[in-house]
């Protein structure tokens, strides 16, 4: 069994940086809103000063308090929405690539169907059909994205574990007459790891998008607060053409950063599942230490003086 | 052969679904459809309007659920996708309006961004540990940005501000559409600033993940081989892009649908008279024949590009084409 | 070219004059094609430096066959890779050079350095003057390219006077050579069986008639009978075109078939060096008397199969003194605090890194390693 060891590279401390500082935003961020959200009692179309960092909306809502409040329905929902598919695809796929045969060829075609069909036009279908009151719920929201987005998930874990099945550590449980549950559960899903977790930043990243998209064309109650809806209210009172940045940036930048963050994270999990992307042997500093060039070239074997060799005779080496 | 005729069997398939889902998701909302539809519907309902609504359920007033779905798929084979309720018109004629716009404008972004992300991502992917590896994160955040807002701050940018690009809408006003030089010229020019924020939005996706399958690739012996063939570097280069282009359009099927979903908003902050601003006219209105003539569109259109890139693959792939010949 | 070095350096540089000039069976010194001396490659620098190879020396003879054996992980492929600047990152070149006498069109001979030669150098030199012939054809062969793309794309490069007719008749030419009929051009590497996408990769590797092929254990994925077939004509192609040749293996009873000389590598130094014959019927290191015993002979008489018990050492933490000593059944005392140097033990020319065979060592050389050499006999292929 092997854990999920990230590479420590830059980009996923960067990439995990990010996250962490949007997760804790969403767990406090509610508590630190200066102001309530929805509150109209200040004057319109402020621009930003130190009592509202962002300015406020046409109808004198304070901006800053509802980035923070947003971040709370936003995560959520990506959260729950994402959970939810990976348990999905982790479902379909496993079982399809463990058990074989027919109920393989069944759950293929499932989810080979299911990747097919336009995700996000399908939510909007789905969703302009759900009583407002649902529109509201999150919870209710995050389900139906996970709907359309565990297909991805579901055909990369059934690869996966098709791959895995048959190595000899599963080979071993089968002969000791271990039942298929547990060698599901026991002895492939720990080695799915890596994969499961890509899948699961993957589809936190398309229920974010997913999500902000049906908030800002108005199919989300737009009574609660998420980025999504923050840009719907923007863009129905003009904002963008009137040139009021403060409003329809700041979400926009909220959801590119958290979905930098999941990408980031992901180039790590990348490098971990598949070697060649590790970047190899060498640091940086070893290369400029040995005078080597940046990259590594390909039928071009660096060649080196400064480690000792055993017999220095006629060691004449070179140094480009 | 075989290969293609299994995975258009699959999007026969799924059609089949997506119009299926198009028929019970009302049915599965609690109540009679039509009376929760009109319900819904604030304004004054015609009786012309109630009529369109039942017909674009296939709902006659005695029928049972299968002779429903019958009538339902009859109507649909016919080309018959109800009646807009608060257009008035055809949900068929009021499409055959929008569909070429949506068709061309998200196709030729697409086509572009595919070809300049997988270029640049296989010249990254050779060059991996160079200069060029910086540009990785920038792409990662590009990626990472919705379409529509990278349009709406594009169009601000470029468009109210700066006035290097014409605003809103697919040509001018003063154009005559049809087949004549200026109207032409004046949608190129008005297309410009949709299809470059498209691309933004959908070129790093192609350039990451090109760049990670070319260094898969090079790790691989037949790019060894090219070397030691003392190949110049162009053909090296070439022999690894060639494998690496492969899983791309392989994945096209799952990123074709994304890039359109995508793409539909950029229509809207653009005003672009296709498919997704009158999506969004429709979901703010509540026009569900319209809606749903819509999605079944978008679906049948993802399908059929789905099914060419397959085709694309299999001239590109001999393993699968030798496979489909046993 | 740069770099390049008088030949009589050459060989007063190397150790020991007779080791330069490898063993003189047939009374005449052989012009070389190949020189390596003092090599010494790496993975990896610093801390987790791994030295791979180390300080190898060797030369090959025109129209020769070395044959170079050793385990996984003992430095044959390695050096192989390094030596033709094909090793992939982190291999890094740590010391030594490595001349390849090339000769040209008119038939004059150059000397290559081709551990300080550029890229471009590199790129003239290479397929030409050398290629390779790797382990799993499939792999080296493009997957979405013809067979014939492999022949063209290499003459189109090298010999752009051909026409496209004239490279399609030399590339069906080749595909004959190795017993394959022209119009497997056509085909996919998947089409093809794998003695037929070996016998492809082959051909490849004649069409510019080089003066040297390095074969990394061409038929190590073959089956027995396909491998016979397959040593068979190498010998036959050799005898016609008279390259020479580098086939690793780690199969010494395949390599006595073919080669001339075999160098036995262990732990990234050669242990021994012999004729093929000489090595194979009187073994004089441990190590070659257990890779002998590893493998059933292909035919002549059986041996009793022990292999060696153990495992290679941790190259990235080398013992002091012989690296083989931990596995050694003959090791001494000083086997483990002194590192052995290659060094001749006899007038066939056979140099052995094993202090067995050193007299101030005062050991008695056990009697499995001190079999009777057979004389001499009429080299085999060549000239």
């Amino acid at each position: 069994m092997r854990g999920l060891a990230l590479p420590r590279s830059p980009k996923v401390i960067l990439g995990l940086g990010i996250l962490g500082f949007f997760i804790v935003m969403t767990v406090i961020g509610p508590w630190l809103a200066p102001y309530d959200p929805s509150s109209t009692a200040f004057p319109a179309l402020l621009t930003p000063s130190s009592h509202h960092l962002l300015g406020t909306t046409s109808l004198g809502q304070d901006i800053f308090s509802q980035l923070l409040v947003g971040a709370r329905a936003t995560m959520v929902v990506a959260l729950v929405a994402g959970l939810v598919a990976t348990v999905l695809s982790m479902v379909v796929g496993v079982t399809a690539g463990y058990l074989g045969g027919v109920s393989d060829d069944g759950l293929t075609l499932l989810s080979n169907v299911f990747l097919a069909i336009p995700g996000v036009p399908l939510l909007i279908v789905i969703d302009s059909y759900l009583p407002v009151n649902s529109r509201s719920n999150e919870f209710v929201i995050g389900l139906i994205i996970s709907l359309t987005g565990w297909a991805w998930g579901a055909r990369v874990l059934r690869a996966q574990t098709l791959s895995l099945r048959n190595r000899d550590f599963v080979e071993a449980a089968r002969i000791i007459g271990e039942s298929r549950r547990r060698i599901m559960f026991s002895e492939i899903a720990p080695n799915l790891l890596p994969v499961l977790a890509s899948s699961l930043l993957f589809t936190v990243l398309y229920s974010i998008g997913a999500y902000v998209t049906l908030a800002y064309i108005g199919l989300t109650s737009t009574a609660t607060w998420n980025w999504g809806t923050m840009l719907y209210w923007a863009q129905a009172n003009n904002a963008p053409l009137s040139n009021e940045w403060y409003w329809f940036i700041p979400p926009g930048i909220c959801i590119a950063l958290v979905g930098t963050g999941l990408a980031l994270v992901n180039f790590g999990i990348d490098e971990f599942i598949n070697p060649r992307l590790r970047a190899a042997g060498l640091t940086a500093r070893q290369r400029r230490q040995l005078h080597l060039p940046r990259r590594a070239r390909l039928g071009l074997t660096p060649v080196v003086s400064l480690a000792p060799a055993p017999n220095r005779r006629s060691t004449h080496a070179v140094v480009k | 052969m075989r290969t293609i005729a299994r995975r258009l069997g699959l999007y026969l398939l799924t059609a089949w679904v997506a119009v299926t889902a198009n028929f019970i998701l009302p049915r599965l909302m609690p109540g009679n459809p039509v009376q929760t539809l009109i319900g819904k519907i604030t304004s004054q309902v015609t009786p012309a309007e109630i009529r369109a609504i039942r017909l674009s359920f296939g709902m006659g007033f005695k029928e049972g659920i299968v002779a429903q779905y019958f009538t339902y798929l009859g109507q649909l084979f016919h080309g018959n996708l109800g009646v807009s309720i608060t257009l008035g018109a055809p949900v068929s004629s009021i499409l055959r309006e929008s569909v070429p716009w949506t068709i061309g404008l998200i196709g030729v972004s697409t086509i572009v961004s595919f070809f300049v992300g997988t270029v640049a991502g296989a010249m990254l992917g050779w060059t991996r540990g160079s200069r060029f590896d910086s540009l990785i994160p920038t792409a990662t955040f590009f990626q990472a940005i919705p379409y529509f807002f990278l349009g709406t701050v594009m169009l601000l940018i470029f468009g109210s501000d700066l006035h290097w690009f014409p605003v809103l809408g697919a040509y001018s006003q003063g154009a005559t559409p049809g087949w004549n030089w200026s109207f032409i010229a004046s949608v190129i020019r008005y297309g410009e600033l949709p299809v470059i924020s498209i691309i933004l939005s959908s070129v790093a996706g192609w350039m990451l993940g090109m760049r990670n399958m070319m260094i898969t690739m090079i790790g691989e012996d037949f790019v060894l081989m090219a070397v030691a063939k003392g190949l110049p570097r162009r053909k090296v280069i070439m022999h690894a892009a060639r494998n690496a282009v492969l899983p791309s359009i392989a994945n096209l099927s799952l990123a074709i649908g994304l890039v359109v979903s995508g793409a539909l908003l950029v229509e809207l902050v653009f005003n672009y008279p296709g498919v997704g601003d009158l999506l969004l006219q429709a979901v703010l209105n509540e026009d569900y024949p319209l809606i749903q003539g819509i999605f079944l569109v978008i679906t049948f259109t993802v399908l059929a590009a789905n099914l060419l890139a397959d085709v694309v693959y299999l001239v590109l792939d001999p393993r699968t084409r030798s496979e489909a010949a046993v | 070219m740069s770099a390049t070095i008088p030949r009589e350096v050459q060989s007063t540089a190397a150790e020991g004059g007779r080791a330069s000039t490898g063993p003189v069976r047939d009374g005449a010194i052989r012009e070389s094609v190949l020189e390596i001396n003092h090599f010494s490659v790496d993975y990896g620098a610093g801390e987790n430096m791994v030295r791979a190879v180390s300080d190898v020396t060797l030369r090959l003879e025109r129209s020769r066959v070395l044959g170079i054996a050793g385990e996984s992980g003992s430095g044959k492929s390695t050096l192989v890779y390094a030596m033709t600047r094909l090793l992939r990152s982190p291999g890094l070149i740590s010391g030594g050079e490595v001349i390849l006498h090339v000769t040209d069109e008119g038939g004059a001979v150059t000397p290559v350095n081709l551990v300080t030669a550029t890229e471009s150098e590199l790129r003239r030199v290479r397929w030409s003057h050398v290629s390779i012939v790797l382990q799993s054809a499939l792999s080296a062969l493009n997957p979405v390219l013809r067979i014939g793309r492999e022949f063209d794309e290499v003459l189109k490069t090298h010999r752009p006077n051909l026409t496209k007719a004239q490279r399609r008749a030399r590339a069906e030419e080749l595909l004959r050579m190795v017993g394959l009929s022209g119009d497997r051009l056509e085909r996919f590497p998947h089409e093809l069986s794998g003695g037929q996408r070996q016998r492809v990769m082959i051909a490849v590797a004649l069409a510019l008639d080089p003066e040297l092929v390095v074969m990394d254990e061409p038929t190590t994925a073959l089956d027995v009978v396909t491998q016979r077939e397959i040593i068979g004509e190498l010998s036959t192609l050799r005898a016609q075109f008279g390259f020479a040749m580098i086939f690793i293996t780690h199969d010494l009873s395949l390599l006595v078939e073919l080669a001339d000389e075999i160098a036995v590598m262990y732990a990234g130094s050669i242990v021994e060096r012999a004729g093929a014959r000489e090595l194979y019927e009187s073994p004089r290191h441990p190590y070659t008397l257990g890779l002998l015993n590893s493998f059933p002979p292909l035919h002549g008489e059986r041996r009793e199969l022990t292999g060696i018990p153990g495992t290679p050492p941790d190259l990235a933490d080398p013992p002091t003194g012989c690296s083989f000593a931990p596995r050694c059944a003959f090791a001494m005392e000083r086997c483990v605090l002194e590192k052995p140097t290659l060094v001749e033990v006899d007038d066939t020319g056979r140099s052995v890194a094993c202090w067995l065979f050193d007299d101030a060592s005062g050991s008695r050389v056990p009697v499995e390693l001190s079999r009777v050499a057979p004389r001499a006999e009429a080299p085999k292929g060549g000239s």
